[in-house]
């Protein structure tokens, strides 16, 4: 068929689509629709499936309708298209990276908005949270999103390759000093070709403008915290993650980075790990099913090392956010809410692997004995108590984000000095700032 | 016919040529023609995507992309893209082509075997090389340790990953080129080997001061399209490095792409598409001005 021929069909074909589009709108109304985007990470979607299914048995009448989107840019891009087309899901996942943008098109509704009625969510209820997933769901005090679960960065480690350099899996490093030590041990070039064979650390370095930039930010958080820093001060006037603590985090990253030489080895970390070329990586529990699922390794979680201030991970966590757009804010603040519920929140967690978001989850005694049977998961949930988050940034924080990325990767892979490449970088950022403020 | 029904006619026929072309041109001005006007107008705004206001700033814009150092190095890393991949492309193409307008055994195979990564979708390809370039399991390395050479991380050394891309540049779109080739050397008569021959003319000389000179007009269609399009790659950059390591493979399309849909800063994208486009269009006005010259016809 030549292309001219194709036309017609195609623009039949759109048009068909268009009127199937409208008809859904005037479907008969008996039945509640929430539409749901989310970016669950495929291995916990059977998860998701049973839990709204559990959901439209409790509420007849409703249903909910998961939409899978690929989480970070392609999700805040679809976002930002359906918001101009009126075409926003009831609900979706948010990224706190997101929040400014859509505050500021009033694209979503604040919690308190929502917190009113006899049955809703209570001030001891959001008290129940872990506050540092409280402080990303916020922008500028106020809170606009709930999670719906929590992530914390561990130290995965492989305990066979432990046993062969002679050191005991069951005490792995403690201090910044002892993962330094323990990961150049960890490190064996077998034909001496000068490229390690099995590397003892990954250091996550990945292009700041890449997909992974972010993520590579995300888990130095954890290291500055260890240090004592943050990234901006609570006014939003200017960063701070170019003081001290932000120098030595990065120094540690930078000397690990170098002596293990580690621009010679994958940026694949988790391949190199399934095959057993990597001893220790930081990583989160959402990828406990994998290493379940790979026969004859022997693997554990264990705590972040402590650093030179004091013990610390990152704790994230998605949110959700109901759009202004929705056609049913009551039905689909009620489901938000329901997925706050401690026995939801256990249910979730068990089946999916991910953490709960807050205490009381830890006292449903059928979410206490499946911790026992479940070390790594148990390893998780246990660094929630020293779980910090970055003081979220109101403004611009896309940008001082890869900033961020930017100052990390010119010290590891650049090979520049930590101290003037964050002090560059926080010069940029806090321009940033300025001009927000003069506006 | 009188000259009343033959307009008549004539007007007939134009409308129904309208009407024959009217999804094709609804096409063009909804998804070409449109975009095309609008991010004209927005390179002289502000604006985030979301909100409904578009503040005018005049030209800031373009004043903020010449004092952006981060424009002149992502420039400097197209211009290097550029004058990596075109010649090699051309030499490869030309060579091949040369070769394959021979008498030679599995020619047709040949030929679609070369042409094959054109038509491979961008993003399957690349995702394909990021495994060849992989230092650790990749093939490329592995291929190389055959003869002594040691790993190189491909995609992640500040001077590799510049290197790696233009040979996957070069591997995805000499197909082309090499198809434009056989098509002009085919074009040239044979009679002037004929001549050539008689007054004793070598391959070598045949070659020189008859193929190359006829062939001028496809090699000059195929620089202006080949600087055009390297000017604009990106599908392979975003996929093989994301612009990386520090920065040194982001080139100009990516970084428009970054400022748009990663910072949502659709005003300063514009202009810097129009920035763009007019290097393009220079390089292209100083091509045909200098260049044409030298190109000859057969006729």
């Amino acid at each position: 068929m030549t292309r001219l021929s194709k036309l017609p069909l195609a623009v039949t074909a759109i048009l068909l689509v268009v009127m199937a589009g409208c008809q859904k709108k005037t479907e008969s109304s008996d039945r509640v629709v929430i539409s749901f985007w989310h970016s669950c990470v495929s291995s916990t979607v059977p998860a998701l499936n049973e839990l709204i299914g559990r959901y439209q048995k409790e509420h007849p009448g409703v249903e909910i309708r998961a939409q899978y989107v690929p989480s970070g840019d392609a999700l805040i891009q679809k976002l930002i298209t359906a918001v101009q087309s009126q075409s926003a899901p009831d609900i979706s996942w948010i990224h706190s990276d997101f929040l400014q943008d859509l505050v500021e098109a009033n694209a979503i509704y604040r919690i308190d908005e929502l917190m009113t009625g006899t049955d809703s969510l209570t001030r001891s209820d959001l008290k129940d949270i872990y506050p540092p997933l409280l402080l990303q769901a916020e922008l500028r005090g106020t809170l606009y999103s709930i999670p719906m679960e929590a992530t914390a960065i561990g130290l995965l480690c492989n305990r066979e390759l432990f046993r062969n350099a002679g050191l005991d899996p069951d005490r792995p490093p403690t201090t910044w000093d002892e993962l330094r030590a323990f990961a150049k041990k960890l490190t064996l070039d077998r034909n001496g070709d000068g490229k390690a064979d099995q590397m003892g650390f990954f250091v996550p370095v990945f292009p700041s403008s890449g997909p992974l930039g972010g993520w590579m930010v995300w888990q130095w958080y954890c290291f500055l915290f260890q240090a004592g820093g943050n990234v901006i001060n609570s006014e939003q006037t200017k960063v701070l993650y170019h003081e001290d603590a932000g120098v030595a985090a990065l120094t540690l990253w930078k000397n690990m980075y170098e002596e293990l030489n580690l621009n010679s080895f994958t940026i694949d970390y988790e391949v190199a790990f399934a095959s057993r070329q990597l001893a220790m990586t930081l990583d989160g529990p959402w990828n406990i099913p994998r290493w379940n699922q790979i026969k004859g390794l022997d693997w554990m979680v264990a705590p972040l090392p402590a650093g030179p201030a004091k013990r610390a991970t990152v704790v994230g966590g998605e949110y959700l956010s109901l759009f202004r757009q929705s056609r049913h804010p009551r039905e689909a603040w009620e489901f938000m809410k329901w997925m706050l519920r401690p026995e939801i929140q256990a249910m979730w967690s068990m089946k999916s692997g991910y953490l709960p978001v807050r205490h009381a989850v830890r006292d449903v005694a059928e979410y206490r004995l499946f911790l026992e049977h479940n070390p790594a998961l148990k390893a998780y949930v246990d660094q929630l108590d020293v779980g910090q988050a970055p003081n979220p940034v109101d403004y611009e924080s896309l940008k001082i984000t890869r900033n961020i990325a930017e100052a990390i990767e010119k010290a590891t892979l650049g090979k520049m000095d930590p101290r003037t490449v964050l002090d560059e970088s926080a010069a940029k950022s806090n321009a940033l700032l300025n001009a927000v403020i003069r506006k | 016919m009188t000259s009343d029904t033959r307009r008549r006619k004539g007007k007939r026929e134009g409308l129904s040529a309208i009407l024959f072309l009217s999804p094709t041109l609804l096409v063009f001005m909804v998804f070409v023609l449109f975009p095309v006007v609008f991010s004209f107008y927005l390179s002289f705004h502000t604006w985030n995507m979301f909100s409904s206001q578009r503040s005018f700033v005049g030209l800031e814009n373009y004043e903020r992309i010449l004092r952006t150092p981060e424009f002149w190095d992502v420039l400097r890393n197209t211009v290097i893209y550029t004058l990596g991949t075109i010649p090699l492309n051309m030499i490869v193409a030309l060579v091949l082509a040369y070769l394959l307008n021979k008498k030679i055994v599995g020619k047709k195979i040949l030929r679609t075997a070369f042409f094959a990564p054109v038509i491979m979708s961008s993003v399957a390809a690349a995702v394909i090389w990021r495994w060849v370039y992989e230092p650790n399991f990749g093939l490329l390395n592995y291929c190389l340790s055959w003869f002594g050479v040691p790993a190189v991380n491909w995609l992640n050394d500040p001077t590799a990953a510049m290197f790696a891309l233009i040979m996957m540049g070069v591997w995805k779109t000499f197909g082309v080129n090499m198809v434009l080739f056989s098509a002009g050397l085919q074009g040239i008569p044979e009679h002037y080997y004929e001549a050539a021959e008689i007054d004793g003319a070598g391959r070598w000389r045949k070659f020189w001061h008859i193929t190359l000179p006829l062939l001028s007009p496809t090699t000059f269609f195929i620089l202006v399209m080949s600087v055009i399009g390297s000017f604009q790659v990106f599908d392979t950059v975003y996929v093989l490095t994301s612009g990386g390591p520090l920065g040194r493979t982001k080139v100009l399309v990516f970084y428009l792409y970054e400022n748009a849909f990663k910072f949502f800063e659709m005003g300063y994208a514009s202009a810097v598409a129009y920035v763009l486009f007019a290097i393009i269009f220079g390089l292209t006005l100083l091509q045909v001005r200098y260049l044409k010259k030298s190109v000859h016809y057969t006729s």
